[in-house]
């Protein structure tokens, strides 16, 4: 141990004497600790930002962020391996586990798939059932997304608020299907239960008490939501963080493959329910709400606007059921076995477009079985979104993504 | 020194002259906490040497235990734990307070345990007590452990200070405010400090934000204490108290008022200011590495500080302990030691209850607001609250050329 | 109407002279104190008031024990294997086979409601499952037992065939009404463990004739309204003679 060091930088008043600076001396000062370096910071997977279980490496610059790294697969649970030891039916109460917010539209994804296998196609009363079963789910997801964006504030009460209003839809759920989040209710080729069935002590038959409990917590959520709007849009403490932060272009959506909410942000026009619709979402009437802010708020609004359009949705789809009445079927029969061929299905998740592929070959179980989580995708674009932003504002942009780590490590 | 005869002796001796008349009597005017805490001593310290006396008659130390000297001590000692435990049990009931209310507003029920759930406080205490003192091996050790006892010190120091009434105080000179504003702007530096000696990220982000963010609302709020003083023409805490005695300053200096409640929160580190600590990206800030009983008593200064804050809104645009149009001289005026009951501490609760009520009002803009960013608290602190200031100071002095005041 | 929300909101900088930047939320929260201080708050005291849960509520399965027939269907169905079939003595001390739930492995599907073809397999409401040691998880067919049973909890299986619906008609069927197995005569060696394994009793081994060595052909034949369907006879065959004749 020596105290002298190898390189002796040379004092500032030796410079202006004309001291000489060679590119070691540089070195040492850096490698010393002198200078101001950039600081990776390694937000999880332990951290309050981050809903579940994954890590974000930031970069900053002070409070500048200047680079960040996502890293998943905290929760990987090796699904797609798991399902082709599985037979079909057997493999609806997992797709429940991909994601826990909304757990009905991946379910309800797997079934659609199999059906598009099978060739079949199901009866309209069930489409509607899903669709009520489907929209349900994205309240929730929306919900509990809103709640986590009070808390990314440091605002405790919308996140209260935002569970209060989600128990509702959570009472709907269990009155639906049983089971407030992991609902294993859509089949391959029908639901579990009719809507019909719910309340069997019903002096009137032919109306659901469960369709007019529907129509009533639509009533209600249509005005306790502005509560929380008035509590959300109508703060400028939160207002002045999500306005004009997480920018994103257009083209960087289509470039890394960003979809849901995050990209009709960004002014791109697109929504699986009305340009590509399964399950008559043709045949009910809503809007798609697009903003070109591309910023935060923006993403932000088209989720409170899409939870009011999945009212307006569910109060058509009850009245089509109401309209088909009690004896219309609901559940098919369908085959153990599905041909041997390639499948491929896509649905419009709260979050984005999931997918699925399916290769079967025949037997009773698939052979491969893809999912294509939409939040993998968007996820990848958090280098992105947080170049230039400040720390403060990591948990809100990331908050946009809403991210759920059941689908995207499977 | 006294000799200790019997018990007939002392009680003539300490119980007969009035206690501002004794010797040793440490203030300049009456105090009551002084008072409750020598007639405690009396009573433990007339019982020691009576016992003490039968065992051994004529012995030295019950004459010490008579002695002014001793008795004057001795009771300054039970006077700071006076002090400190009233001042101890309002904040447990603030934040008994904070709870419920950030309970209700939110659609939940607040802590339920014992006594509508403000024993939960208790409980939390024992819980934070019994935990391990569990810290980091590379922290900075003496910045560590100095700078949080430091922060945790200077709280309950200027906590204590604060004066409930004119008669509830523990100094009482000119400069008083001063005295506490300037130990309440110093703990944002012993958190700088903290932070950085604690050898992580989070810290080191939270103790440069709460420097960072000092500096943005001290000054404006410096200038409202100082047009508060000006309105006043003294600095000394009793005397503007007095002189808001019928018309509070909230009125004249209503703009202040709502940029001092503003500051006061910042200065409190509570919601929508609390970015020092915030949860959200930095996981509890300057007190990540903070466990056990030390984060439960940083705690704790929290809400010291923001009783503190509570006070300084009610000293200064409340009137203090006086209620407009009622005269408090049945207990604090100049012959007040004679009435029957003049020991009720009715100005202290009103004071108290003033507080707990600023405290409300904190309490409920943390429960609307998020928490801001940096940017935006040092643009408001200059930008807004700085304007308001002096815009409040413009007001006060074309008030004080025109004669008002 | 159609984006109300979207429209009020667009700019993100609406009217904030009109809400006095954080008074809005503020006096919005104000209200809900005031109301949840003179009524009471939205939640529940958990250990002492419980939420309503409908008839369908998930909870543990429930097993009539006396209404089992012990035919494995849920067992077969259970995504989690956490139903095996235990041999236990009922109520006249005969052994039979009944299920046996580890709640430690159950996911609350309901699948093995759904598929009991005799309803004997519920849902309950009851959550509270908290025990002390792993073993003390494990359900067996006399603890399953629940006894306020209603029509609700009991998971009906209706289907619809895909022709039926194809053609028009609404009718629905049990589920296990449907399918039966179907026997290939060249395959079969009369060796009469389908019927050994049928739980309903289902199968009787008819003689159709003699074989050379001058024993007879046994041959199976499945009594429709007995068969739950639960292919248990298929599984046994030793030589795959039995198929599941599905219907569509």
């Amino acid at each position: 141990m020596s105290d002298e060091k190898k390189v002796q930088i040379p004092t500032a008043t030796e410079i202006a004497e004309g001291a000489e600076v060679t590119k070691e001396m540089v070195q040492e000062y850096k490698t010393s600790g002198m200078e101001m370096d950039k600081m990776w910071i390694t937000m999880g997977p332990q951290h309050p930002f981050s809903h579940g279980l994954w890590t974000l490496k930031i970069c900053a610059d002070g409070e500048i962020v200047t680079d960040a790294d996502p890293i998943v697969g905290y929760l990987h649970r090796g699904w797609e391996k798991e399902v082709e030891n599985r037979t079909y039916p057997k493999i609806i109460p997992m797709a429940d586990r991909l994601c826990y917010a909304a757990s009905m539209t991946y379910t309800h994804l797997y079934c659609m798939t199999c059906e598009k296998a099978l060739g079949i196609d199901i009866p309209e009363k069930t489409k509607y059932i899903r669709i009520v079963a489907d929209e349900i789910n994205r309240l929730q997801s929306h919900l509990m997304w809103m709640a986590a964006v009070g808390t990314d504030l440091g605002n405790y009460t919308a996140f209260l608020w935002c569970s209060r209003e989600r128990e509702y839809w959570m009472d709907m759920n269990v009155r639906l299907c049983g089971a407030r989040s992991t609902t294993n209710y859509p089949r391959i080729g029908g639901v579990r239960n009719d809507v019909y069935d719910i309340d069997p002590d019903l002096k009137d038959e032919d109306h659901s008490r469960f369709l007019r409990d529907l129509v009533r917590c639509c009533d209600h959520f249509d005005k306790a939501l502005w509560d929380i709007i008035a509590l959300i849009d109508n703060n400028s403490t939160f207002i002045s963080r999500m306005v004009g932060n997480g920018i994103i272009t257009r083209e960087q959506c289509a470039n890394l493959g960003i979809t849901g909410p995050a990209a009709r942000g960004t002014g791109v026009d697109f929504d699986i329910r009305r340009d590509d619709p399964y399950d008559n979402y043709d045949k009910v009437d809503f809007d798609v709400p697009v903003l070109t802010a591309c910023d935060s708020y923006a993403r932000y609004m088209i989720r409170v606007e899409e939870m009011f359009q999945s009212t307006r949705i569910i109060r058509q789809a009850v009245e089509k059921i109401r309209a088909l009445g009690r004896s219309a079927p609901y559940r098919l029969k369908v085959p153990q076995n599905i041909p041997a061929g390639r499948t491929f299905c896509k649905l419009e998740d709260p979050r984005g477009e999931s997918m699925m592929y399916l290769v079967s070959d025949g037997t009773d179980h698939p052979y491969r079985l893809k999912v294509r989580s939409p939040i993998f995708v968007n996820v990848s674009s958090s280098k992105y979104l947080l170049q230039g932003c400040r720390i403060a504002d990591v948990p809100v942009i990331m908050a946009m993504i809403d991210m759920c780590l059941g689908e995207t490590d499977r | 020194m006294m000799v200790y005869s019997s018990i007939i002796d002392w009680v003539t001796a300490t119980w007969g002259t009035p206690v501002v008349l004794r010797e040793f009597y440490p203030f300049a005017d009456y105090n009551l906490p002084y008072h409750i805490s020598m007639a405690l001593w009396n009573i433990i310290g007339g019982a020691l040497a009576w016992l003490i006396n039968l065992l051994f008659p004529g012995n030295p130390v019950s004459e010490w235990l008579i002695n002014p000297g001793t008795n004057n001590v001795f009771a300054l000692v039970i006077f700071m734990i006076v002090i400190f435990l009233v001042a101890f049990i309002a904040v447990l009931i603030s934040l008994w307070e904070e709870r419920k209310v950030l309970g209700r507003a939110m659609d939940r029920r607040g802590t339920m345990i014992g006594m509508m759930g403000f024993l939960q406080c208790v409980a939390d205490g024992f819980k934070t007590f019994m935990k391990d003192n569990v810290y980091s091996r590379k922290v900075d050790n003496m910045t560590y452990w100095w700078t949080v006892s430091l922060v945790i010190g200077t709280s309950v120091l200027i906590d204590c200070m604060v004066p409930l009434s004119s008669r509830w105080y523990v100094v009482n000179y000119d400069a008083g405010l001063l005295i506490i504003m300037g130990l309440y702007a110093l703990a944002p530096f012993f958190i700088l400090v903290s932070g950085w000696a604690q050898n992580n990220k989070y810290s080191l982000i939270g103790g440069i934000r709460a420097a960072e963010m000092m500096i943005s609302y001290e000054v404006p709020m410096l200038i409202i204490i100082a047009t508060a003083c000006l309105l006043t023409g003294s600095m000394n805490i009793g005397e503007i108290v007095a002189a808001q005695k019928d018309i509070w300053y909230m009125i004249p200096m209503f703009v202040g008022f709502v940029t001092f409640v503003m500051c006061a929160t910042a200065e409190a580190e509570r919601a929508p200011f609390d970015l020092a600590e915030a949860e959200s990206e930095l996981v509890e800030g300057w007190q990540t590495e903070y466990g056990g009983m030390k984060w439960g008593l940083i705690m704790l200064a929290d809400y010291l500080r923001g009783s503190v804050s509570c006070g300084m809104i009610v000293l200064l645009f409340w009137g203090g302990w006086n209620i407009p149009f009622v005269s408090l001289d049945y207990f604090l005026g100049p012959d007040a030691v004679n009435n029957f009951l003049y020991w009720l501490p009715v100005p202290e609760l009103i004071f108290l209850i003033k507080g707990w009520i600023a405290f409300f009002l904190m309490i409920i803009i943390r429960c609307g607001v998020g928490r801001v960013r940096t940017d935006t608290i040092l643009n408001l602190g200059w930008k807004v609250f700085m304007p308001l200031s002096v815009i409040n100071l413009m007001i006060v002095l074309v008030l004080k050329v025109m004669g008002v005041y | 109407m159609a984006m109300e929300y979207t429209e009020k909101y667009r700019d993100g900088r609406h009217k904030t002279w009109k809400d006095l930047w954080i008074v809005r939320p503020i006096w919005t929260t104000f209200k809900l104190l005031v109301k949840t201080t003179i009524h009471r708050p939205i939640t529940v005291l958990y250990p002492y008031e419980s939420l309503w849960n409908p008839d369908n509520y998930r909870g543990r399965p429930g097993l009539d024990f006396n209404k089992c027939i012990g035919c494995g269907m849920c067992a077969r169905m259970c995504p989690c294997t956490a139903i095996i079939l235990v041999d236990a003595p009922d109520d006249e001390g005969k052994t039979v086979s009944r299920p046996q739930v580890n709640m430690g492995r159950c996911s609350f599907c309901g699948y093995c409601a759904e598929y009991c073809p005799t309803d004997a397999m519920t849902v309950t409401p009851i959550v509270e499952l908290a025990e002390y040691t792993r073993s003390d998880l494990i359900y067996g067919p006399r603890r399953l037992a629940y006894e306020h049973t209603t029509e609700g909890m009991k998971v009906k299986n209706e289907v619809t065939l895909y022709s039926d619906w194809k053609e028009g008609r609404e009718t629905r069927y049990n589920f296990y009404e449907v399918d039966r197995p179907e026997l290939n005569e060249k395959k079969c060696i009369s060796c009469k463990k389908c019927q050994k394994v049928c739980p309903a009793d289902a199968i009787t081994m008819v003689e159709h004739g003699k074989n050379e060595k001058g024993r007879p052909i046994l041959w199976p034949e499945v009594n429709s309204d007995k068969c739950v369907s639960c292919s248990r006879c298929i599984d046994a065959c030793p030589k795959s003679a039995l198929h599941m004749k599905e219907v569509y």
